[in-house]
């Protein structure tokens, strides 16, 4: 009884679809960027000296082992009432993801800065760079160029992850496709329609990936990432032949 | 050119711990770096047991000895890559080492130090991720706090310094090793150091690459550059050695002037020298 089913609600409720996952992605990006600076100051704290080493990891083992939906109602009708602040549900949705993929992020990017050979270090403190210096110019950006791939696979875990947000009606996709169907009865197409879209985020999220992997990489290779270097190239070059030139005349 | 023999040395403490004889008497030059009663421990085993040495302005200093000897250990204290467990570090009349048993010296602090001193590594330890361009202006904008255009002008004069000025936009894996190193020398040069050190720096390399960074090598040596160099390249060292140290288990066995390699008297010495050469 195919006919039974009305695939144009797929097009007549498309706003509210988009609308849905716009939500889920927004979500995710922001608790992206906040977990990838949770997981690795997290990571620092691991490797660092006991009691730190020690908080870092029972924080790492606890909430690796929280899931979503315990942690987003933990926070959302938990924590407000323990700390009297209202989080908007947005907000709860953020949280409840960087307090678990910010353990899970510090796990790969403590092993994406043990990956870096200690010459490194030793070369940037030997130029006469501060620690910190070191770290944020040399250290980091190495690690998180072998992090990347999994920060990727970590970032479609949490667009995924929004989808239990429901349970605090925040209108990401699944709450957007359950509310259609409430007056539609059609679960069949409208878990399709969301099926899809969650697949194709997650596409379009491997895509973006690989294109920052490519940046990374040097040479920078791909269209995209040689599009991107070329005015760094371009400037080096600049630099030679301004070089060339003064010496030359000199 | 006669030479005096250097008695191997002892365990020295901090009474004993006078400069190394022949060494001071033959040179002009002042002191640059003086290492005394340099000991390094890593938990219970001790690798540098009390050492001793002096470099002057515009000297070459050759460390060598077997693998495990501590030249490199004793290299890395200059910079104080390695922390000395006790000893002092003077490098241009500061102080930086940790001093002898508990007592309260002024030091200077690790920062001040390397903008003196320029280091060389086996592995090369360019940063991957930036150009050779940027291997160079990267730590002259970090370090020294210079503009970016002036970082980049001051990286391209070094890199011709080497001869690598065309491989400028090129990244550390896309350069052969000889080319890398060269471009190590170039960012340690860049920062204007008054002294260099050279941590084994062909060992890494393909032999026929090694030419290349000797000739750099012996560039910077006739430009009168002080340099202190842990190698294997003895004849490398013959030709520009003005002091030579060899070292084994964490001490100096002997040391002496030009022609050391073929003047030398400790047994141990020689033994090492008729396996290697």
């Amino acid at each position: 009884m195919l006919a039974a089913y009305q695939w144009s609600l797929i097009w007549e409720h498309k706003v509210d679809f988009l609308k849905g996952l716009k939500v889920a992605i927004e979500v995710s990006l922001v608790a992206m960027v906040l977990s990838v600076v949770v997981g690795i100051l997290l990571a620092l704290a691991r490797m660092s000296k006991p009691p730190l080493s020690w908080l870092a990891v029972a924080y790492i083992n606890v909430f690796r082992g929280v899931p979503a939906l315990v942690s987003v109602i933990w926070v959302y009708f938990g924590w407000s009432l323990l700390l009297g602040i209202n989080f908007t549900v947005f907000q709860a949705a953020v949280i409840a993801l960087v307090a678990l993929y910010g353990a899970f992020i510090s796990e790969i990017y403590r092993a994406a800065l043990e990956a870096i050979p200690r010459g490194q270090r030793e070369a940037g403190l030997a130029v006469g760079m501060t620690p910190l210096k070191v770290f944020m110019r040399i250290v980091l950006p190495q690690a998180t160029k072998i992090a990347i791939p999994n920060i990727g696979s970590m970032f479609i875990g949490m667009v995924k992850d929004t989808s239990v947000f429901t349970i605090i009606g925040l209108l990401e996709l699944t709450r957007v496709t359950q509310n259609i169907n409430s007056v539609t009865f059609q679960p069949f197409v409208l878990y399709t329609a969301a099926a899809g879209l969650y697949v194709l985020a997650a596409f379009a999220i491997d895509f973006v990936f690989r294109a920052i992997e490519k940046t990374l990489t040097t040479p920078p290779q791909g269209r995209i990432a040689q599009a991107l270097h070329g005015r760094r190239r371009r400037r080096v070059e600049q630099v030679i032949r301004d070089f060339q030139a003064g010496a030359a005349t000199a | 050119m006669r030479t005096t023999p250097v008695p191997p040395a002892t365990i020295r403490t901090m009474s004993d711990a006078e400069p190394l004889e022949s060494h001071d008497a033959l040179d002009a030059g002042s002191a640059v770096v003086e290492l005394r009663g340099i000991k390094k421990s890593y938990g219970a085993k001790q690798v540098l047991h009390g050492v001793d040495l002096t470099v002057h302005a515009g000297e070459h200093v050759v460390i060598f000895g077997p693998s495990g000897s501590g030249k490199s250990t004793l290299l890395r204290t200059i910079n104080l890559l390695e922390e000395p467990s006790e000893g002092s570090v003077r490098v241009l009349g500061v102080e930086y080492g940790p001093g002898f048993g508990g007592e309260k010296v002024k030091r200077g602090g690790p920062l001040q130090l390397r903008r003196h001193v320029g280091m060389v590594f086996q592995q090369f330890n360019l940063f991957p991720h930036l150009t050779a361009l940027d291997n160079i202006a990267r730590p002259l904008r970090s370090a020294k706090g210079l503009g970016r255009e002036e970082a980049e002008r001051k990286a391209a004069a070094s890199l011709q310094q080497v001869g690598l000025l065309n491989w400028a936009a090129h990244y550390p894996g896309q350069l052969s090793g000889g080319q890398a190193q060269r471009v190590a020398i170039a960012r340690a040069l860049s920062l204007d150091p008054k002294v260099m050190l050279f941590d084994e720096p062909t060992s890494a390399l393909d032999p026929e690459l090694v030419g290349e960074v000797l000739a750099v090598m012996r560039h910077l040596a006739q430009s009168g550059m002080t340099m202190v160099i842990v190698t294997h390249e003895l004849n490398f060292a013959r030709e520009i050695g003005d002091f030579n140290v060899f070292m084994d288990e964490g001490l100096i066995v002997e040391s002496g002037r030009r022609g050391f390699l073929d003047t030398c008297t400790n047994p141990r010495t020689k033994q090492f020298l008729a396996a290697v050469l």
